[in-house]
């Protein structure tokens, strides 16, 4: 045991030396250990009692323990009349039960800081009792502070005003009066005695010797007194505190110190010294005007006391809490503030107590979750280390009823069992009764009870102490307060190194709108910290957000997150430049101007292919190389399609960079504000440029913003138009079903919304059509046109959207471009990715332990998945069919075909390995390993893969939808719809029409239900020890669906005759596995390049298919 | 036999006529095929050159492109410029060619048509730059009473643009020296008519128009009183 205890305390105190400032990111949770748990069963609670429970502890997600006195005192001061420095009192054990739990908790990762009581001791304790008896002027009596005037220091305030009458207090036995700041059975030390000050050295090296990793000093500002002074916050004391630093960083950096001085910032400043006192101070003032801020519902108490707060030393810490174990003091607020908290927090007298109320947190917020839930949220948020108090977790109740402070201290509330659990004595054998009132008893409140409900307070604290563990930025960060016009919403940002937090917080009881001046970050996606959701890029206009009542949230400013796909930029860039126009689209057009205008016509060209056009299409989510500076955007061909009087530049750019140049479709609209003020103003949020034509004033713009564009483009496809350009003509198809879904004529499509994803632009009209332009462009008929028209037009595949339309560039070689596509728009509740994702996440967050058996929420997922299988075979099925049309007419598979495949992947895995290889120290530890056992297993892979072609029976080619996964999946009323059949962005249009095995699709998919499975674990994780539960869960899940989807896709393929039997599928497994293992290849290639963080979800994948993991 | 020789005479005196003139004859063609190979070259250079210099951009804008196809040709002005330099170097070549065989009246003639091309060029342009400018003026007309909300800007910027379109004809005429008298004096008498039967129309018949006009145009101004309300 002894052994374990050194060694658990030899690692602790590295760590404490690897991270000296760990109090910053700390949580620290105070308890009485005579509350917590009884583990002897005597009534009162004992270090073997919280021992035992440091499970909890450490689930809520804190890592520090503060604990209250528990040293060998008469407890006429609930323990701060400390009898004996050196011991633990009989009730909570022995001095090895201190050790035992201290062990236990360093070996949680969790500190532990203890009291430091040292202005005073009890009367009981030795060094009094000796002094009382020792003669006048002696060594023990010096210990003390000792008058036969007790008029000195009569400009001393008395602290306990209900009990005490004066300082001094007349002692029969030593003939003197002795000096005390607090009860008159604690005494003062005399520290103005240098004995004095080495017996407390002395004491303090005693714990930290055990492994203590820091003491909260008590009463700190009364040390020293001098005559005609407050007797607090003496330059002396200061001198005191500055030799016990001095002790601690000699002998035990690391550890730290807490003052508890009850002063206004400015005076509590002082004990931080110049980093040469204490570490860390309580911040006693917001306290109170955190719960005025509410009361009053005005922000203004919280922002005047934070403004007047000083700075402090870099490397010290305020500690801020809601409640302790004393009364909520409200010494720092003013008498009218003082009337007010009474009036509206202790209305009944009895829950008064010298300056405070003494009540916990739930009682004093009427038990209302959403302020109870509030003050918390700006506990945690607060510039400095929160500090939670025992029981507050839970909501629990107190009982003014008892005397002092003891109705807050009352014992902690476990189980709905006898006493609460806290103790298996005879209820009259408490130390105190527990709380049994309907509505705070422990039979209402109590940790059991809660752990098990998903949505209990206690969850939910662990939940935000989890988020808040997120980031440093909470306890280290930078604090700037925001001021928004509505003074009801207190918000603010904390920052630390990139790590931006904006916190935004409404004290009313009403919801409230605000708008926060966010312009510092632009740009930055806030991602909400709770539930990981984007919104939409701060942007340089105002942010407008809504809160609930008591609402909170917190956002991390992120500059990497993905604003929501949902989301349409609609605000303006600032500082667009104005290009002067001379005659329309014309201007840029040496050969359409008259002669005079020829070189103006040169130079506007120039500035907007050189300047404009690169920085409007580095802006575009479409635009691929984002990385790379473009040079030119050069405008290699165009056409006019001139619609009312409205004339459209349909353009096609070559974007110039680096060296290589990539084509792509801008279509562009002109307007003006004179001529169509609402239609200028709509377009601004997609402005290439603004321009100016003599006196009329208008913008160049994106015209798949444009609705008349894009009408425009509709009735052309309707029309079957053809244009002529510069270098080619623009073709306007319409397929079968266009008049059908168009009508004719023209149904009214209106309004347009605008998506955009990766490579596209699509415009949305009205209800029924899906406009999609393509703007990175590639020679050849894009694959989703070709397979839109088959599946549409041939074999009338009902589960994909209909295409009827189409934009096409032949150019002078006769070489086709696809430009743009018109769909039929499907009705849709999201794509599969996300239903799927949030049903995981949901299933992992309700997996508690005590809850039911996830297996039937995974069998409804699974079922539903089939439907999907169903959908897949299906098309497989239709792109299987014979038409005559030689693109798409199956064939048999060759020997060489498979043997081909496999080739191809032995390459894709050697590119792989070396690619692995390459970046070899930049893994993590625990990666580093799979990658090292990885790259050995290379070998025995590649001969798995030719393996994996050797066994497949006969098969068919087909062509196939090229890149299926969860997010190509629209959920249609419990049904699915597959869309964007245009292949793997990465390949060539060649690559992608080429027939191979529709295997590949469901290999895709498979790949997609194991990355929803890791984004699920990612999103719902909050602390790695539920981490290897919620995986296991997780895993059953894929086992689940993979089995599901696998059985009925096969199912219906034997039935649609693509295989003979059940037999003939399964033979395929190997091929399965080999198109797996492929799309994990490809991942992982892709994850190294673009997101390292995820590279360990097709790393896993890969080992299991190698066989190397499970 | 001498009568036969003094019959013969005359046709003898034809053929060396004949065998004198036939060189010069040949000399006339293979002229009028160099002038024709030249005339050629050197609309295609002018058209090519033109066209080089945006010159159908301006014939467009000036409205004399839309002019002519109105007429019912697919040519435009710059087509119309490559044929007057085709014609000037096929007439020179002609003049070369009745010159070499003597033809003098045919050569006056033709010379006169000659001179007469480059006149026709130069009306060509004034009617084409006194167009462009007619439309520029008349839209700077429009967009000035659009600015300061005069309501009938386009009225106003039409009469601009066919006011000056009128100076614009005259000149071109004047300048091919066609009836320039007569034109003028009927140019004259019409603008008097115009004017007369606008004073008419303004005085008589449309007074409470014409006042309705001027209000609008130049409306009154408000007392200061009412100002200040």
């Amino acid at each position: 045991m002894k052994t374990d205890i050194a060694i658990g305390a030899t690692l602790h105190e590295a760590e404490n030396l690897s991270n000296p400032q760990w109090y910053k990111d700390a949580v620290i949770y105070e308890l009485h250990i005579k509350a917590y748990a009884d583990a002897n069963g005597d009534g009162i609670g004992d270090f073997q009692g919280l021992t035992a429970r440091l499970d909890h502890v450490q689930a809520l997600g804190v890592n520090t323990i503060w604990l209250l006195p528990f040293y060998p005192s008469p407890l006429r001061d609930d323990g701060y009349d400390v009898a004996d420095y050196e011991d633990v009192h009989p009730n909570y054990g022995t001095l090895d039960d201190f050790r035992g739990f201290l062990a236990e908790a360093h070996r949680r990762g969790l500190r532990v800081i203890t009291e430091l009581v040292v202005n005073h001791t009890s009367d009981q304790h030795p060094w009094f009792q000796a002094a009382r008896r020792s003669p006048k002027g002696s060594p023990e009596r010096d210990f003390y502070v000792w008058t036969d005037d007790p008029s000195l220091y009569s400009g001393t305030r008395i602290i306990f005003t209900d009990t005490e009458k004066s300082n001094w207090t007349w002692d029969e036995v030593a003939g003197q009066h002795f000096w005390h700041r607090f009860f008159s059975h604690q005494p003062d030390l005399n520290f103005d005695n240098p004995a004095v000050i080495d017996a407390v050295l002395k004491t303090m090296e005693f714990w930290l010797e055990m492994g203590v990793d820091g003491f909260r000093l008590d009463a700190i500002p009364y040390l020293i007194e001098r005559d005609g002074t407050s007797n607090e916050n003496l330059r002396e004391t200061h001198g005191v505190i500055k030799q016990i630093r001095k002790r601690i960083e000699a002998k035990y950096p690391g550890r730290l110190l807490l003052a508890e001085a009850n002063m206004w910032p400015e005076d509590v400043r002082e004990y931080f010294g110049d980093d040469d006192e204490c570490h860390m101070a309580y911040h006693f003032p917001l306290m109170p005007r955190m719960y005025m801020a509410i009361a009053q519902e005005d922000r203004h108490p919280v922002v005047e006391i934070l403004a007047q707060t000083p700075e402090i030393p870099t490397h010290c810490q305020w500690a801020i809490f809601l409640r302790n174990h004393d009364e909520l003091t409200l010494e720092m607020v003013t008498s009218k503030e003082r009337d007010y908290l009474y009036k509206m927090y202790a209305s009944d007298k009895r829950a008064r107590i010298n300056l405070g109320i003494r009540r916990r947190l739930a009682p004093l917020l009427e038990n209302d979750r959403s302020r109870i839930e509030l003050m918390n949220s700006l506990l945690l948020s607060m510039p400095g280390t929160p500090v939670l108090y025992y029981g507050d977790e839970i909501g629990m109740g107190d009982n003014i009823f008892l005397g002092d402070r003891d109705g807050v201290r009352t014992p902690m509330q476990w189980t709905s069992d006898r006493n609460g659990g806290f103790s298996r004595a005879d209820p009259q054998r408490l130390y105190l009764p527990p709380i049994q009132d309907p509505i705070y008893g422990f039979e209402a409140v109590n940790v059991e009870a809660q752990g098990r409900e998903t949505s209990s307070l206690l969850n939910w604290m662990r939940r935000m102490l989890a988020v808040r563990s997120t980031s440093a930025a909470f306890g280290r960060g930078r604090f700037t307060m925001l001021h928004p016009g509505n003074r009801k919403v207190l918000a603010y940002v904390r920052e630390y190194e990139d790590d931006v937090i904006l916190c935004v917080a409404n004290v009313s009881r009403t919801a409230q709108p605000v708008e926060l001046e966010l312009r510092g970050w632009k740009g930055r996606v806030p991602v909400e910290m709770a539930g990981r959701n984007a919104f939409p890029t701060i942007s340089e206009l105002p942010y407008l957000m809504m809160l609930p009542a008591y609402g909170f949230f917190w956002f991390r400013l992120s500059v990497d997150a993905e604003p929501p796909a949902w989301h349409v930029e609609s605000q303006p860039q600032e500082d667009l430049p104005t290009l002067v126009l001379f005659d329309g689209w014309n201007s840029f057009f040496r050969s359409k101007v008259v002669p005079w205008r020829m070189s103006l016509a040169e130079k506007t060209r120039q500035q907007f292919e050189q300047n404009l056009l690169p920085k409007f299409m580095q802006r575009q989510r479409w635009f691929g190389a984002k990385s790379e500076t473009l040079t030119r955007a050069a405008l290699v061909d165009q056409a006019m399609l001139d619609v009312d009087g409205k004339p459209w530049l349909l353009a096609l750019v070559d974007a110039q960079c680096a060296g290589t140049s990539t084509r792509y479709f801008v279509p562009m609209t002109l307007a003006f504000e004179d001529h169509d003020e609402e239609r200028a103003r709509s377009l601004v949020a997609l402005a290439v440029t603004k321009v100016r034509q003599q006196a009329e004033v208008g913008v160049i713009a994106d015209a798949m913003g444009d609705e008349a564009f894009c009408k425009a483009l509709v009735a052309a496809m309707g029309a079957g138009r053809s244009l002529r350009s510069d270098g080619g003509s623009l073709r306007f198809n319409a397929g079968k079903g266009f008049t059908d879904l168009v009508g004719n004529p023209p149904a009214e499509a209106t309004p347009l919304r605008r998506l955009t994803n990766s490579s596209n632009s699509i415009s949305l009209l009205g209800d029924r059509l899906f406009l999609k332009a393509y703007r990175r462009l590639q020679p050849g008929i894009n694959p989703e046109l070709e397979m839109g028209r088959f599946l549409t037009d041939a074999v009338a595949f009902p589960h994909s959207v209909p295409v009827v339309g189409s934009v096409e560039w032949i150019g002078a070689d006769g070489q086709t471009w696809t430009l743009a596509l018109l769909q039929a728009q499907c009705t849709n509740q999201g794509d599969a990715w996300t239903a799927t994702v949030d049903q995981l996440a949901r299933l992992l967050e309700a997996s508690g332990p005590g809850d039911a058996d996830p297996d039937e929420v995974i069998a409804a997922t699974a079922e539903h998945l089939q439907v999907l299988a169903r959908r897949v075979a299906e098309l497989h099925i239709a792109l299987a069919r014979r038409t005559g049309d030689a693109a798409f007419d199956p064939e048999p598979a060759t020997a060489a075909d498979i043997a081909g495949w496999a080739e191809s992947v032995q390459h894709d895995c050697k590119q792989t390995l070396t690619l692995l290889s390459q970046r070899k120290t930049s893994w993590p530890d625990g990666m580093a390993t799979t990658v090292d056992r990885l790259i050995e297993a290379g070998p025995a892979l590649l001969a798995r893969i030719g393996q994996m072609a050797a066994t497949v029976p006969a098969h068919l080619k087909t062509r196939l939808h090229g890149d299926l996964h969860l997010g190509q999946v629209l959920v249609c009323r419990d049904d699915f719809m597959l869309i964007d059949f245009e292949g793997e962005p990465q390949r060539s249009f060649d690559e992608r029409r080429r027939k191979h095995s529709a295997l590949r699709d469901v290999a895709g998919l498979l790949r997609s239900f194991d990355y929803a499975r890791h984004t699920a674990l990612h999103q719902t994780t909050r602390h790695a020890n539920e981490l290897a539960h919620l995986a296991a869960l997780a895993r059953r899940w894929e086992q689940r669906v993979r089995g599901a989807f696998l059985h009925a896709y096969r199912e219906t393929v034997v039935a649609g005759g693509l295989y003979a039997d059940a037999a003939g599928v399964a033979a395929t497994q190997p091929l399965l596995d080999l198109f797996e293992l492929e799309k994990a290849l490809y991942e992982l290639r892709y994850e190294i390049d673009n997101r390292p963080d995820w590279v360990g979800v097709p790393l896993a994948g890969i080992a299991a298919l190698a066989g190397i993991t499970n | 036999m001498e009568r036969i020789d003094v019959l013969l005479e005359p046709v003898r005196g034809l053929l060396l006529e004949i065998g004198a003139f036939m060189p010069r004859l040949a000399v006339a063609l293979g002229l009028l095929l160099v002038g024709w190979l030249m005339a050629r070259a050197f609309r295609l250079g002018v058209v090519k050159a033109l066209r080089a210099l945006n010159f159908h951009v301006l014939t467009e804008r000036a409205g004399v492109d839309g002019f002519l196809q109105q007429g019912g040709t697919e040519k435009d002005t710059t087509d119309l410029f490559g044929w007057i330099a085709y014609a000037l170097v096929i007439l020179a070549s002609l003049i070369v060619a009745s010159n070499s065989l003597g033809l003098t009246q045919v050569t006056d003639l033709l010379g006169k048509v000659v001179f007469f091309l480059p006149r026709l060029l130069v009306a060509l342009m004034v009617v084409i730059f006194g167009s462009y400018f007619a439309r520029f003026i008349g839209g700077a007309v429009r967009g000035y009473c659009k600015r300061v909300a005069i309501s009938d800007g386009d009225l106003l910027g039409r009469l601009a643009q066919y006011g000056i379109m009128s100076f614009v004809v005259l000149l071109a005429i004047d300048h091919l020296d066609i009836g320039g008298g007569l034109i003028q004096q009927t140019f004259l008498i019409l603008l008097a008519g115009v004017v007369f039967a606008g004073a008419l129309a303004l005085g008589l018949g449309g007074r409470e128009r014409a006042a309705q006009l001027i209000e609008r145009w130049f409306p009154p101004e408000k007392p200061d009183n009412e100002r200040s309300r």
